[in-house]
């Protein structure tokens, strides 16, 4: 059964064939026949068109780029005056020349943007601007000032092609929603809760030296190094915490806990406890 | 004070003899020997191993005079005794010599007639116990009888000479027919934890209780330095199991608890010389080596120890290395033809990175 369907295909085909080869024969009829109406002698090769010298051979150097490309164009061969050469070399060779290179005319160039370009559209946009506020000259004094930024897109395009992947795609953004988010979270981080108390050591984000180990085990010490004065309390405390070389090593502790241990950091310690314990 | 004879190689040819006590920074990189006797008695344990089958290949036992454990003993020479103990921190890359410093530290307090109390390695404490006993003091806590027995023994090696002059300030009870009265010898004490195993645990801890007290006191014959080795281990993790297969905190363990209250610098008269060690830690990643990565930020042991002063050891230094070098070869440890060239040098220099540990691996026997 399956073998007489497939013979019914194959005829089925041949005829489809045969059909086309016999209006092929017709088509090349008409065409020979105009041929031999347009050229007396019936050589082909004298029928092209005459290939003209290449607009690039004619063009000074001190040219308006602007006027060759004024706009987004494709990659013409005949028009840019560089021997640039593009894609995979050939064995024993070089990558080919720009002539019918379709890898430089695929991609996007910028021939159009060059800097002479974009003075002029500078110049053109000026009259449409205003003077930059002298004021804001760094970028910390405008964070300051305007610590909000609003971004928004508008684009025109302009070219011979009518696809561009930006086109009748709108991203919606309601200002005035977003305002009204941030002045709420602006007001609500304010308010602290219950639980804010319970932060212990492990939730601080900086190393603080009050009332950590180290001050108490500095204040111990020192205590008994001067071997009198268990009376005396708080002033003895503030004393003590007042001194330059105390500082120094409250100083040195704090830098090698939030920076982290190198050798700096390290010497800086030993040099701060060697003065604080008096070596 | 014994005189050593120094092996001098950069300036001076012939060998002198130098007392410990007046070595100064212009011997640094020069060797001096410790005698055999005071091998035997004061580094029973405490030597690194590679170091112990040196001293039985040269027969002599030659350290190299650097430049943390110069720092260290200057600061001990200076030192008000009155004062608390003040704490100092050996750190440095794997095989960099922190333990050697320690032990030349040790040996200058020796000469100088101190008590030693040396841990040698304070990670040999929280890794492969094989008897864990509740105690009888505290019943949270474990004791671990043959590390004890084994360190009091070492201690009783030592101190020979103290346990028959320091007399005991309080009374124990280890059972309940077994008591040590107060004011009997500090000997009596060790003995009893040697024999009685059981207890030596707590034992270790009267001992260290005792010293701590005792030093610094007026009447006191004898000043206290106390030496650990890979003090990290005190605040870090051990690999004991209890039975029910949870793993034990370093804290519950008798003998920790009791190093973790020498630490503490409440007592004067003395001094703690400790050294921070990657090698033989548990659950530290490899490439540290600094104080605070070792002790940890946040398992207590940095401010346990604060304020101390950090001591760094480095990698040899030129002059060093080539005195190592030269030692080596005057000691026809290094046989092989090439190692004698300028180029063979170079080539240790690189492929040790000056790193002792390293050298002393490439110059061994396969």
């Amino acid at each position: 059964m399956a073998s007489y369907s497939t013979k019914a295909f194959l005829i089925l085909g041949r005829i489809n064939i045969s059909r086309s080869r016999l209006q092929n024969a017709t088509n090349r009829a008409t065409y020979v026949s105009v041929l031999s109406m347009n050229s007396p002698t019936g050589n082909r090769a004298s029928c092209r068109y005459q290939v003209g010298v290449p607009r690039t051979e004619k063009m000074p150097v001190d040219q308006d780029w602007t006027a060759v490309y004024p706009s987004a164009a494709p990659f013409r061969p005949n028009a840019v005056p560089l021997p640039v050469r593009m894609g995979y070399p050939i064995k024993g060779g070089v990558a080919p020349d720009k002539k019918a290179n379709l890898e430089l005319i695929k991609i996007p160039n910028f021939l159009h943007l060059t800097p002479a370009a974009i003075k002029k559209h500078c110049e053109a946009l000026k009259p449409f601007c205003t003077e930059w506020p002298l004021a804001l000259d760094t970028d910390a004094k405008c964070d300051e000032h305007f610590p909000i930024k609003v971004q928004t897109t508008h684009f025109v395009s302009a070219g011979p092609s009518l696809r561009n992947p930006s086109a009748r795609i709108v991203h919606l953004k309601n200002y005035d929603y977003a305002m009204y988010l941030l002045t709420v979270l602006y007001h609500e981080s304010w308010k602290i809760e219950g639980w804010e108390a319970e932060k212990t050591v492990a939730d601080m984000e900086e190393y603080s030296w009050e009332n950590s180990p180290s001050q108490r085990n500095l204040l111990d010490t020192l205590t008994r190094m001067k071997v009198v004065e268990e009376e005396g309390g708080e002033e003895v405390r503030q004393q003590l915490l007042g001194q330059a070389e105390v500082q120094e090593y409250k100083d040195s502790v704090t830098r090698l806990k939030n920076e982290g241990e190198n050798e700096d950091t390290l010497l800086q310690y030993k040099e701060a406890v060697k003065k604080v314990l008096k070596l | 004070m014994a005189l050593q004879r120094i092996f001098g190689f950069s300036t001076q040819p012939l060998p002198f003899s130098v007392a410990q006590a007046s070595q100064t920074e212009n011997h640094i990189g020069q060797f001096y020997t410790v005698p055999a006797s005071h091998i035997h008695t004061l580094f029973p344990h405490g030597l690194p191993l590679r170091y112990q089958q040196q001293i039985k290949t040269f027969n002599e036992a030659c350290v190299m005079i650097r430049q943390p454990a110069l720092e260290v003993i200057s600061y001990l020479k200076q030192t008000d005794y009155n004062k608390p103990a003040l704490r100092y921190i050996f750190y440095g890359t794997n095989g960099s010599g922190k333990t050697m410093s320690l032990c030349h530290t040790i040996h200058f307090c020796y000469t100088q007639g101190w008590l030693v109390l040396h841990i040698p390695d304070a990670h040999r404490w929280v890794k492969n116990c094989k008897e864990l006993l509740q105690s009888s003091f505290n019943s949270a806590r474990f004791d671990q009888p043959l590390q004890a027995t084994e360190w009091l023994r070492n201690f009783r090696i030592t101190n020979e000479s103290f346990l028959t002059k320091i007399k005991t300030k309080h009374r124990y009870v280890w059972t309940k027919r077994e008591f040590t009265e107060e004011g009997s010898l500090l000997g009596e004490l060790v003995d009893q934890g040697i024999s009685r195993v059981k207890s030596s645990s707590d034992v270790v801890g009267a001992v260290m209780k005792e010293l701590r007290l005792q030093s610094g006191q007026s009447d006191a014959a004898f000043r206290l330095v106390v030496a650990v080795d890979g003090v990290n281990a005190l605040w870090g993790r051990s690999t004991i199991k209890k039975e029910d297969k949870t793993a034990v905190d370093p804290d519950e363990l008798t003998l920790i608890h009791n190093a973790r209250k020498l630490m503490k610098n409440d007592w004067n008269g003395g001094a703690i010389i400790t050294t921070l060690s990657q090698t033989g830690s548990l659950y530290s990643p490899k490439l540290s080596y600094r104080p605070q990565e070792l002790l940890g930020q946040v398992k207590r042991g940095f401010d346990c120890m604060d304020p101390f002063i950090p001591v760094s050891v480095p990698n040899y230094s030129e002059k060093e290395f080539e005195s190592c070098y030269l030692y080596y070869i005057d000691r026809h440890w290094l046989q092989h033809p090439q190692s004698h060239t300028e180029e063979g040098k170079k080539e240790l220099i690189f492929l040790s990175n000056r790193n002792p540990w390293m050298l002393d691996k490439i110059c061994a026997f396969l």
